[in-house]
């Protein structure tokens, strides 16, 4: 009798050739959005490092991640944030449903120590999420990474900035986060597997509105009066420069 | 027996050392750990070992296996043991055995009928008795134990008193042996010693292998896992150096806390040449045993989160990377996120030290940001327009917060902000001052 279990697992495997019947290749785990996971197949690649492009903090970033880090953490594994820019502040945190427990913030000194927090935590199962310092890590940095990740079958992500886009990088996921106007944010795909490179999509980012009251009242100007318009035109602009260059 | 002006004069080259008792205590307190892995019982007193072995046969299938493995182990355990400087005997009483020792070690067990006869050919002058005793027991013609266990007992209890008869039934095993058993110390110290000095941290990891061995033994023995250990070391001449290496999770394997130990070795700096090397430890919990899955099946550990067995062994390897990271950064370096009751967001949500978590049930209202700043900043308003980074405006708020009333003026409505490029703030208002700061970021 043929083993079905051996058959299944050989044909998840993303280097089986099937002929025509092409499928998504890559192990994904949800991102918890639908439309994050139609744009990425399936959603985070797993065994692999993913690398989030983003054009400065407070954008909403973070919040792209965090179903997943909810989801690690309540299987009893570590997500350990190296060197955030800012304080992750813990009662946001406590509400997205993330156990503090499970969370660790590693500060390194130098670069050489960033690479081997980033290693350690990859190759024991950690999630990890890395922001650099001041050194950007090097094409080899991350290929190291990606080797790690691809050992021990997790996630792992890496934010660097929109200025790292220009050069290559061995990530298997490099997605730009940007803003797409005040209320959305743009992700646009540049690297993955089976993907064409600038495919794009806008989420509302209106989640975290709180209590909407009467702005007009306030001693400083709010938001549908005289800022929305003249910002709007710098903004596509540094966008098309961007996209032409 | 030679006193030494004797010895010295038949052999004038003699080489004389001191004795010293301690570091003998030491080094059989060493090996009763390591029999202690063998048998329950242990006796150690300054004359040797004792080991009952009566209830052991079965855990080893048979007392020659038994005596088989204690043999490697003892002979791993130091160099300087072999098996010519052993001497070892059997007998079913602790004074029997004693009397019974030779040079070298056995493997095979004797017969019962054997033993016997061998008891019974000891000399007299070997029995631990009184001079006079045995001066009165070679005058009657009793040269052998045998011949002294022939005579009927109540008549030598009325002769020689009921001393005599009790320190029989002792060698004879008809009484329990009443000397004291071994029990591992509540606390762990050893220490290593090189008076040549040790000159490089490389040259440190070999002792210090040994000694995480021993304590590796040490904990099976006392079958808990440590908390903290401490190293320490000592330079001939000056200051010593102490470092101490804290474990988050249950490990008791000397690989991993030598692993452990050289991480956290390489942050700090040590004299010049190191003469001795101390390792305490008196930080220790209950080792629970590790549950194995009857039927583990590799072919499924694969996947992730397919059973409890795996999630545990995260577990421990999330503790196991608390560790080395904290061994190598230093316990500043990593950090937890708590949540505290205090409404405050720079108080309600603090970063502490790893480790030092206490869970709290706080529960905080409305639009929480994700980042925050470590003090809120002050912000500019311009001609009406707030102004951080890049002109702000509100997308909603107020919400008020009014705590601490007693300490400060602390009513502050916070509100939502976007900046021309879509990034959110967090934003407060002083009702007091009326002035503006940004607190956090909605990454």
């Amino acid at each position: 009798m043929p083993n079905t279990e051996i058959i299944t697992r050989l044909l998840t495997r993303h280097d089986t050739w099937r002929g025509q019947h092409q499928k998504t290749t890559q192990r994904t785990i949800s991102s918890g959005q639908d439309q994050v996971d139609q744009l990425l197949k399936g959603g985070w690649p797993t065994a692999s490092v993913t690398e989030l492009l983003v054009q400065y903090p407070g954008i909403g970033e973070l919040s792209l991640l965090l179903p997943i880090i909810k989801h690690y953490c309540q299987n009893n594994h570590l997500a350990v944030w190296l060197d955030p820019p800012y304080q992750p502040y813990a009662p946001a945190l406590a509400a997205a449903g993330i156990t503090l427990q499970k969370t660790l913030i590693v500060q390194s000194k130098s670069h050489r120590e960033w690479l081997w927090i980033a290693e350690q935590c990859i190759r024991n199962n950690a999630l990890l999420l890395a922001w650099t310092k001041k050194t950007t890590p090097s094409y080899t940095d991350i290929r190291k990474l990606q080797l790690a990740a691809a050992d021990s079958g997790h996630p792992a992500f890496l934010f660097t900035a929109t200025t790292q886009l220009s050069a290559s990088s061995p990530a298997t996921l490099r997605l730009e986060v940007d803003t797409g106007g005040e209320k959305n944010l743009r992700l646009c795909v540049r690297k993955l597997r089976g993907v064409a490179p600038g495919e794009q999509i806008l989420i509302p980012r209106d989640r975290d509105l709180g209590p909407q009251c009467s702005l007009t009242k306030l001693p400083v100007n709010s938001s549908h009066s005289a800022i929305s318009v003249p910002t709007d035109i710098p903004r596509s602009t540094t966008t098309s420069q961007r996209l032409n260059a | 027996m030679l006193t030494l002006s004797t010895a010295l004069t038949l052999c004038p080259n003699l080489l004389t050392l001191q004795q010293q008792s301690e570091r003998e205590k030491k080094a059989l307190q060493r090996l009763a750990l390591l029999a202690y892995n063998f048998s329950p019982t242990v006796i150690v007193t300054e004359q040797g070992l004792w080991l009952e072995l009566s209830g052991c046969e079965q855990l080893f299938h048979s007392y020659n296996q038994l005596l088989r493995k204690l043999q490697q182990a003892l002979l791993s355990h130091s160099s300087a043991l072999d098996a010519d400087s052993i001497e070892m005997g059997f007998a079913e009483s602790a004074e029997g055995a004693r009397l019974l020792c030779r040079p070298g070690f056995y493997c095979e067990l004797p017969s019962g009928e054997e033993l016997l006869h061998q008891l019974h050919n000891m000399p007299i002058s070997a029995l631990n008795l009184s001079r006079r005793q045995q001066q009165s027991f070679r005058q009657l013609g009793l040269n052998c134990l045998g011949d002294l266990m022939a005579l009927p007992r109540a008549e030598l209890a009325r002769r020689f008193g009921t001393g005599l008869i009790d320190y029989l039934q002792l060698l004879l095993g008809e009484k329990p042996c009443q000397l004291q058993r071994f029990h591992p110390p509540p606390s762990f110290h050893d220490l290593l010693q090189n008076p040549q000095g040790i000159f490089s941290k490389q040259g440190l990891l070999f002792p210090m292998k040994t000694l995480l061995q021993r304590f590796s033994l040490y904990l099976q023995a006392r079958q808990c896992h440590c908390r903290t250990l401490e190293w320490r070391f000592e330079p001939l001449l000056g200051e010593p150096c102490s470092m101490r290496v804290t474990l988050s999770g249950s490990q008791n394997s000397w690989s991993n806390l030598l692993d452990l130990s050289r991480l956290q070795l390489e942050r700090i700096a040590l004299p010049a040449s190191i003469e001795s090397i101390i390792l305490t430890s008196d930080d220790f919990i209950d080792a629970v045993p590790a549950e194995q899955d009857l039927f583990a099946d590799t072919l499924f550990s694969n996947n992730l989160y397919s059973n409890t067995a795996l999630t545990e062994k995260d577990s421990s390897q999330s503790s196991k990377l608390i560790d080395s990271l904290r061994a190598r950064l230093g316990p500043e370096a990593l950090l937890q996120p708590v949540l505290c009751s205090n409404y405050l967001p720079e108080k309600a949500g603090e970063v502490v030290p790893a480790g030092a978590f206490q869970q709290s049930t706080a529960t905080h209202y409305g639009a929480q940001p994700l980042w925050l700043l470590p003090k809120p900043v002050a912000i500019q308003v311009r001609n009406q327009q707030l102004f951080w980074r890049r002109p702000l405006s509100i997308l909603s708020g107020p919400q008020r917060l009014c705590d601490n009333w007693w300490q400060s003026d602390q009513q502050r409505d916070y509100y939502l902000a976007c900046d021309s490029q879509g990034a959110r703030y967090w934003l407060f208002r002083q009702s007091g001052s009326g002035r503006w700061f940004v607190q956090g970021l909605f990454a």
